[in-house]
């Protein structure tokens, strides 16, 4: 099956889309020359593309036509250009285009600069760091093309390790995964939770629930759409851009440089990591630099390979070792586990917490909402004479659907207005009648206690199936023969029913197959089993936690020790901020 | 200039009140009411008795910001829910306050506001037992929202199948599918796949340009369609999966905006049943309201039945100028038993009409 990284926006589902033609007005820079007096209605000017697929506008006005064959002066016009920026700005359409995306954040921008770099009289210390998602992608890949089953599946380690000469051979100097600024994001999401929790009382709303921040789309999404939602985002900075930090101020200062002879490029699962490496709170002034200058999809980096004609179905000496041998001075610890989710773990990190350091023994239930990918976690205190009181509840929320859902659901329950205030009126009346209704049913016990207990935390990612099934992930590499019965069975009862099956097989091909996410799933958690670790615990205690992650901390608490409480801010948190509405609805009729 | 056609509309009642543009209307399934909605952002409520003298009833100001383009009951007869320009859906329900004298003092209230859609929400519809509320927007997507006991509501889908403004959404009048038409010239059907997401099982494709409305045959074998290239196309299910164009209706001059499709009430065709596929009315930009009686098509001796074979149809009343000068926005056959003779259609010039359809004399 060809590798193909670019998939177009459409072949996605339950997903944010773009969903209207940009509304950036175009800038006419073109001023008309002074004599020209055009007579009304008159066509005077037509636009010529030359060989380089220049545009130039050309008067065709008979009096000045003798200046040119063309028929009139010519004058070269600009094109139209849109920047991350304006996307981020401008409401038009909830999420980033793909087109404008590629263009400024490729993977031959990435080469382009290593070629470049290399000719350079002060060069810049290239930098890569890889998002274990994206690895788990490549592995799943690599599974399931190799023909014979005897192969042993392959592990992100071992991605890892057999994409590090490759990424050095094009001019990287150092090869990273983002697994231990996951880390670092994930031990300050955990401290910011416990400050939220501290602070939240009646009077100050917008503590809790605490909505997860790694997720870009959701992000745009919610600033864009739902800026009442925006005071329960957590402040914490995603991986990538925790990792963009500890590259260029951490690894910078260590390497005797400056944040702006770094260059840095990330790897992720997800286009829209482009845009939130693109924010402007990222961006280094001083520098003029930023803490991720580059990202690329997995899709892309397939790409790389392949147009360098780069192969990594063969294996390279010590891939299978647990130590990394390349490096005397690794910097930071390989390959980092956290159990929970494929998406980052963010809720079973702060469950995880409550547990290890409750005084009390704490039940952990889970409830399926309406599917796998809207999941209820309950944390109950486990007394002598039975269960005690909820300390906990929270949800993990994957795809846009189930998103709507939990929008709905922490506005109702902190009574908030969600939306852009145009039901103002309509909100006001119904709240008063849902009050009535509410009073009247509750009235049976401890089952409402553990209904009624508001979401303290919410691991909310806009693609459904998490980050393993993000829009920058490589497509599905399934047998190509449909006629093969699937595991489910459903698909085989349509065709049995002479249904239309066209519509069914073809989702098999289009981003969001559930078989395809689920073994990028099980690759995502394969080192794990490999390293005899249970892959994902729910209600199995986790005092283990502190011994997976005892490298990780160590290393985390060593560039801690270094930062005083402002550093700390700074480094690892951020901010967000509404996106006003500037669009007129266009004057239309139906 | 209708004599020659076997029936003929009269006029029962004209009920002016909107201050803009008269967009749907919608009639009660269960109580002898209708809901009629507007640009000028408000419902208008009329009651009928059995002998069909029509009153005003409630007046709603939504509250909506724009337009309120779209009206639908639930099928329990108690929920009315409503479409806006200002992107969202409206859910009301009448608190019951009957006064001393026996007199219904209550007022309409918002339940809950539906909320997602990021530009004009154009048309909204519930499915047949009430379990789910659709609703399609300018923004290209259809959403289908789960409704739960105490107003709440959940999205179950949101569908990014069209590529252009979603014009209507109708639910097939048995089972839970549900139709979409658009601005691309597509209807698309969804289904829901039972151990995941609904899906678009179906596009189709044949229309030339925008498809404005879409109505079920009351029984759900065929689907209606009216279209901006000023024709009807019928639409059979040729298997479970499987629609198929087999009839397009021309007669209109201009825009089709709106078909129905009623049961047909007609003492006479008694016996006949079954054969019998109703009623179907149309109306639009050219201000005509034509009916259409339709049959399951006949097999003359010797011949194999044929799935594609289109239905026995004819046109059987034709209505000129029915709003005088102004576009008929909408037209919708009354469902309630004892009355399916009655349609009531809704005009730019802000009224509502209410016709009955008999043999012509």
């Amino acid at each position: 099956m060809a590798f193909s990284g670019a998939l177009t926006l459409t072949d996605l589902n339950d997903f944010i889309t773009p969903s209207q033609a940009c509304i950036k007005p175009v800038e006419q820079t073109n001023k008309p020359s002074k004599e020209e007096e055009k007579e009304p209605g008159a066509a005077s000017t037509e636009i010529l593309i030359d060989s380089s697929g220049a545009y130039y506008e050309v008067s065709s006005d008979p009096k000045n036509s003798a200046s040119s064959s063309t028929g009139g002066p010519t004058q070269k016009l600009h094109q139209a250009q849109i920047s991350l920026n304006d996307c981020l700005a401008c409401s038009g359409c909830i999420t980033s285009a793909e087109s404008v995306l590629i263009t400024l954040q490729s993977h031959t921008e990435v080469f382009n600069f290593l070629e470049e770099n290399e000719l350079a009289e002060t060069s810049k210390v290239p930098v890569i760091s890889i998002a274990p998602q994206s690895l788990a992608s490549l592995a799943a890949a690599l599974t399931s093309s190799s023909s014979t089953s005897s192969h042993a599946p392959v592990t992100s380690r071992q991605i890892l390790r057999r994409l590090h000469p490759f990424l050095k051979s094009i001019g990287f100097a150092y090869v990273f995964d983002t697994n231990f600024a996951r880390h670092i994001a994930l031990r300050e999401h955990i401290a910011e939770f416990l400050e939220r929790k501290e602070r939240d009382s009646p009077e100050a709303e917008g503590q809790l629930p605490m909505l997860a921040s790694a997720c870009p789309g959701w992000i745009c999404y919610a600033e864009k759409a739902h800026s009442e939602m925006l005071p329960f985002i957590s402040q914490t900075k995603s991986p990538q851009q925790v990792m963009g930090t500890l590259v260029k101020e951490w690894m910078a200062k260590k390497w005797d440089r400056g944040p702006d002879s770094v260059y840095h490029v990330t790897v992720m699962p997800c286009y829209d990591k482009k845009l939130e490496a693109s924010r402007q709170d990222f961006y280094n002034d001083i520098y003029s630099t930023r803490d991720v200058d580059c990202v690329i999809t997995t899709g892309e980096l397939e790409l790389m390979m392949k147009e360098r004609g780069w192969d990594i179905d063969h294996a390279v000496p010590g891939e299978l070792d647990d130590l990394h041998l390349e490096d005397e001075d690794p910097l930071l610890p390989e390959l980092v586990q956290h159990s929970g989710t494929s998406s980052g773990s963010y809720l079973h990190s702060i469950i995880d917490h409550l547990r290890v350091s409750s005084p009390v023994p704490l039940s952990l239930s889970v409830k399926m909402i309406r599917n796998a990918d809207y999941e209820e976690y309950t944390l109950v205190e486990e007394l002598e004479d039975g269960p005690g009181k909820v300390v906990f509840k929270g949800a993990k929320c994957y795809g846009f659907r189930n998103l709507q859902n939990i929008v709905r659901k922490v506005g109702k329950e902190r009574g908030l207005r969600t939306g852009g205030g145009a039901a103002g009126r309509l909100s006001g009346r119904a709240v008063g009648l849902r009050r009535g209704k509410k009073a009247a049913t509750t009235a049976d016990g401890r089952e409402d206690k553990e209904r009624d207990k508001r979401y303290d935390y919410v691991e909310v990612m806009a693609c459904p199936g998490g980050c393993v099934n993000g829009g920058g992930q490589l497509k599905p590499r399934l047998p190509t023969t449909t006629s093969t019965r699937d595991e489910e069975g459903h698909e085989r009862n349509w065709e049995e029913s002479g249904a239309s099956v066209d519509g069914i097989m073809q989702t098999n091909a289009k981003w969001g197959d559930k078989e395809w996410t689920k073994k990028v799933e099980e690759a995502y958690w394969r080192d794990k089993v490999r390293h005899k670790m249970p892959p994902t615990p729910p209600d199995t205690p986790p005092p283990s936690r502190l011994e997976a992650t005892l490298d990780a901390d160590a290393v985390a608490d060593q560039i801690l020790q270094g930062l005083d409480e402002e550093a700390r801010q700074r480094w690892f948190r951020t901010s967000y901020r509404a996106v006003e509405s500037d669009v007129v609805g266009l004057a239309v009729k139906w | 200039m209708d004599a020659e056609l076997p029936y003929s509309l009269s006029n029962v009642a004209d009920l002016p009140g909107h201050e803009d543009r008269a967009w749907n209307v919608a009639w009660n399934p269960v109580k002898p009411i209708l809901a009629s909605c507007s640009a000028d952002k408000n419902v208008r409520i009329y009651a009928y008795t059995e002998d069909l003298r029509f009153k005003h009833l409630d007046s709603i100001p939504t509250g909506h910001a724009k337009t309120v383009r779209s009206v639908a009951w639930a099928p329990s007869g108690q929920t009315l829910a409503t479409a806006s320009f200002d992107a969202n859906i409206g859910v009301w329900e009448k608190e019951s306050e009957v006064d001393e004298a026996g007199i219904d003092q209550g007022e309409w209230e918002c339940i809950s506001t539906l909320e997602g859609h990021e530009t004009e929400c154009k048309s909204v519809a519930y499915s047949c037992n009430g379990t789910y509320l659709a609703s399609c927007s300018r923004d290209k997507t259809v959403w289908i929202w789960e409704v739960l006991p105490d107003a709440e509501f959940e999205t179950v889908s949101v569908l990014m199948e069209h590529s252009q403004d979603v014009k209507c959404v109708a639910w097939h009048p048995t089972e839970e599918i549900l139709a979409s038409a658009s601005y691309d010239d597509t209807i698309k059907l969804y289904i829901e796949d039972p151990s995941d997401d609904w899906f678009c099982f179906t596009t189709l494709s044949g229309h030339s340009s925008t498809v404005w409305s879409i109505a079920w045959s009351p029984v759900g074998g065929y689907l209606a369609s009216g279209s901006d290239d000023k024709t009807v196309r019928i639409w059979r299910r040729i298997a479970e999966h499987k629609w198929e164009c087999v009839l397009v209706l021309t007669g209109h001059d201009r825009s089709v905006y709106s078909v129905s499709w009623g049961p047909g009430k007609d003492d006479k065709r008694k016996g006949k049943e079954g054969e019998h596929l109703g009623w179907l009315a149309t109306t639009g930009g050219d201000g005509k309201v034509m009916i259409w009686e339709v049959e399951e098509p006949t097999v003359k001796e010797g011949e194999t039945p044929s799935m594609s074979k289109p239905p026995d149809h004819r046109l059987v009343a034709c209505l000129n100028a029915a709003h005088d000068v102004h576009d008929v926005n909408s037209v919708v056959w009354c469902p309630r038993k004892g009355y399916e003779d009655l349609l009531a259609t809704t005009g730019d010039d802000g009224h509502t009409k209410v016709w009955k359809i008999a043999p012509s004399a």
